[in-house]
């Protein structure tokens, strides 16, 4: 399963993650922080490049670095 | 006989631990709404029932696998320290990912009570959770509290004790599905080879851990004869796709409890959405950081000045009265050393309080961690995670503390810089010099002078990263990846109690170091018998003198020599030092006279001594945590070098520049 990476999400819209290509240290750190497959993102904040993301009601910011990584699919795909 | 028994709080970062510590102790622990205040792991204790429970706050960590420095100390407590009950603190408005840690401590097997903090602010929201079948579903009791208002303390601690009487209790366990069960199974009963190991952790755990590719657990069976086998089967999985299957798992199992137990209501965007689109956006972000700065500074200059007033007109009957003290040595002492010397630092106290108090509202905001975010872009094209940003701004208020928050960087490289550039950032006890010479030489704008000292810091700290990052400590900043806690309307009852939690210290201060400070400059000064106080015979204006050559090139005299030799036990020393040479004390705000009556002193000295004060070897607090938190001399002796010298070729250009422009 393949999708977009977050990074291209434009504010706003809500996504789901289909896959993590990071590490597995940083899977697992994701992963305890909420954000692992099949979870529900949304795009709060994107247009600085770095992003705002809120997964289950928690608000994360990461780089653009990571939000490349990260795949997701529209949400209900 | 009283039972003692000892828990540990821990739990995800800003869910409100230290905030229950306090209200369960009554011992005061620094709170704020951002991830990773707490850095140390602090213990109080409180009787309970005839139980003396002894209470331990721990930093946060969003699993028992650390990453950073302050997740270690949590993770070793949890699982070295052995406390006879784990409170987890829960944030009961985002339950989800609270619970993956409770699937981890329950795995583990200590016994656990879940804290369900914050939950008025979920109820307000309109969720429902079922305390008790929650209890249920995961064996675990559940209370509720909420810590800002000390409700539910004495339930927790009831629950807390039924728990510690229940050993030894069984491990809840998750089944982690047909693929996964046989390798644990496999790796257990590789594991029981040494029983040593197993009566310290629980096998499963471990083996959970290991196929996880957890470095900690790995380094618990390098000494095991165990560890042969161990390696034999973790060689023949792809760890990468059994941690996700085991991630994936517990959330399956935490999706199939939630519904049950919780309803959330539906929200779409909440108001720390709408704020964040506006103070994070690309155009205004750093323009809001920097007004936002500024008008701090401007309001800690002007807010002050009627409680300035008051203290010297308390100084001022005070110095009157000293006059009258007979032996007149010790009237000299009274008036010079104490009224002159500790008193000029005094004076500077209301500044210190506003801008902390500024501080603490932006620390119990969430505006903080924005601030990170913001910066993000800039500080990693220095070659800095974003993250670096917030021990920078903890700095304006203290070096110390600012230091201590680095500990939640995990690169080593990337906390020693941060570490290397925050006695850059300009702390409380420095405010004092730029308030006074800035409120004497740049009677214009004042406040404006000062907000350009702190950005001075502040791009010299950024460019000595830049530096140290093209040179000794090369690397790439990790990414950055900060929870951003949601925004709260500060209450003026908590700011003010943490600006005094941090406030205080500088009164302590003035009673203590600067008065015993102010005390050798003042014998200095009187010394030896007969001298003309204060002259260039005494023992002040020898030593003054014969350092005096070295700043000269500044335009620095000999009491401003002094008063920077002495500065770098505290910084506050270098106003309590020009007050007592100046011997100002019979005359409150006499200082300022004959600082201004001073031929040596102009606008360009005087500015050059501010950036020297800002940038000079860091105080004798801030080089003991450097050397403790970097655990090497050698760091500590680059830090003070490399201040003094970026400090002193600043203020000479600054001199230089002085010159140029005067001789036009």
């Amino acid at each position: 399963m393949t999708g977009l990476p977050l990074a291209f999400v434009p504010e706003g819209k809500k996504v789901t993650v289909s896959e993590v290509r990071a590490g597995p240290g940083m899977l697992r750190r994701l992963a305890s922080m909420g954000l692992h497959l099949s979870s529900c993102v949304e795009v709060v904040c994107a247009d600085r490049g770095s992003l705002i993301v809120s997964v289950t009601g928690c608000r994360y910011a990461l780089s653009r670095g990571m939000a490349l990584k990260v795949l997701v699919q529209e949400a209900g795909a | 006989m009283a039972k003692k028994i000892t828990i540990a709080l821990a739990g995800n970062p800003n869910v409100g631990k230290s905030t229950l510590f306090t209200a369960i102790t009554g011992t005061r622990q620094h709170t704020g709404n951002w991830p990773g205040v707490t850095v140390e792991k602090k213990s109080g204790s409180v009787r309970h029932r005839d139980t003396d429970i002894e209470v331990v706050d721990l930093p946060g960590t969003y699993s028992l696998t650390a990453y950073s420095e302050d997740e270690v100390i949590a993770r070793d407590f949890i699982i070295d320290g052995k406390p006879d009950v784990v409170v987890q603190v829960v944030d009961a408005t985002s339950l989800e990912r609270n619970l993956y840690l409770t699937t981890q401590l329950s795995e583990l097997g200590v016994p656990l009570v879940i804290a369900l903090n914050m939950a008025d602010a979920a109820e307000q929201r309109g969720d429902i959770i079922d305390r008790k079948k929650m209890a249920e579903f995961l064996e675990i009791p559940v209370v509720r509290t909420v810590g800002s208002r000390g409700e539910g303390i004495g339930d927790l601690l009831d629950a807390v004790i039924r728990e510690s009487g229940t050993s030894p209790h069984h491990e809840h366990s998750i089944g982690y599905g047909d693929r996964v069960e046989p390798v644990i199974a496999d790796l257990v009963e590789a594991l029981r080879q040494d029983p040593g190991l197993t009566s310290r952790y629980p096998p499963r755990w471990l083996a959970v851990r290991l196929l996880e590719g957890d470095g900690d657990a790995e380094k618990k069976i390098t000494a095991s004869r165990a560890r042969d086998a161990v390696y034999t089967i973790l060689s023949g999985v792809d760890a990468g796709e059994y941690e996700a299957m085991m991630a994936d798992r517990r959330y399956e199992v935490i999706s199939a409890v939630l519904p049950q137990v919780c309803t959330t209501c539906v929200r779409e965007m909440t108001a720390s959405d709408l704020i964040d689109r506006v103070v994070t956006s690309r155009y205004l972000g750093i323009p809001i950081f920097l007004a936002l700065m500024w008008g701090a500074f401007e309001l800690t200059f002007t807010a002050a000045s009627p409680f300035m007033a008051m203290i010297e007109a308390v100084q001022a009957y005070l110095a009157v009265a000293a006059t009258g003290i007979r032996p007149e040595w010790l009237a000299t002492l009274v008036g010079d050393g104490l009224i002159g010397g500790v008193g000029s630092v005094l004076i500077f106290l209301p500044n210190i309080f506003i801008l902390l108090f500024l501080l603490a509202i932006l620390e119990d905001s969430g505006y903080l961690a924005r601030a990170a975010f913001v910066m993000d872009r800039l500080m990693y094209s220095i070659g800095l995670p974003g993250r670096s940003f917030i021990p920078m701004l903890v700095g304006f208020g203290c070096n110390v503390p600012a230091i201590m928050a680095t500990r939640t960087i995990e690169d080593r490289n990337d906390r020693l810089i941060t570490i290397l550039i925050n006695p850059f950032i300009s702390c409380g006890a420095r405010l004092p010099v730029f308030v006074l010479f800035a409120g004497l030489f740049f009677p214009e704008n004042p406040g404006t002078v000062i907000f350009g000292l702190y950005v001075l810091g502040i791009v010299v700290a950024i460019l000595s990263a830049k530096l140290f990052r093209a040179t000794v400590l090369p690397g790439k900043p990790s990414p950055f990846l900060m929870e951003m806690p949601p925004y709260r309307l500060p209450t003026a009852m908590t700011s003010v109690r943490h600006m005094w939690d941090r406030g205080s210290m500088y009164i302590r201060k003035a009673g203590g170091i600067i008065l015993i400070g102010a005390i050798v400059i003042w014998a200095l000064a009187a010394y030896p018998a007969g001298v003309e106080y204060g002259s260039a015979a005494s023992y002040a204006g020898m030593i003054g003198q014969a350092a005096q050559p070295l700043f000269a090139p500044l335009g620095f005299n000999w009491e401003m020599t002094v008063s920077l030799i002495f500065g770098f036990v505290a910084k506050e020393i270098v106003i309590a030092s020009l007050g007592t040479l100046y011997g100002v004390g019979e005359d409150a705000g006499a200082l300022e006279g004959a600082l201004l009556a001073d031929p040596a002193l102009g606008c360009v000295t005087a500015l050059a001594f501010m950036v020297f004060v800002l940038l000079y070897l860091p105080c004798l607090a801030t080089m003991a945590v450097i050397r403790k938190e970097t655990g090497s001399w050698k760091w500590t002796a680059f830090s003070v070098i490399f201040g003094t010298a970026v400090a002193y070729l600043l203020a000479l250009v600054i001199t230089k520049a002085g010159a140029v422009i005067g001789g036009v």
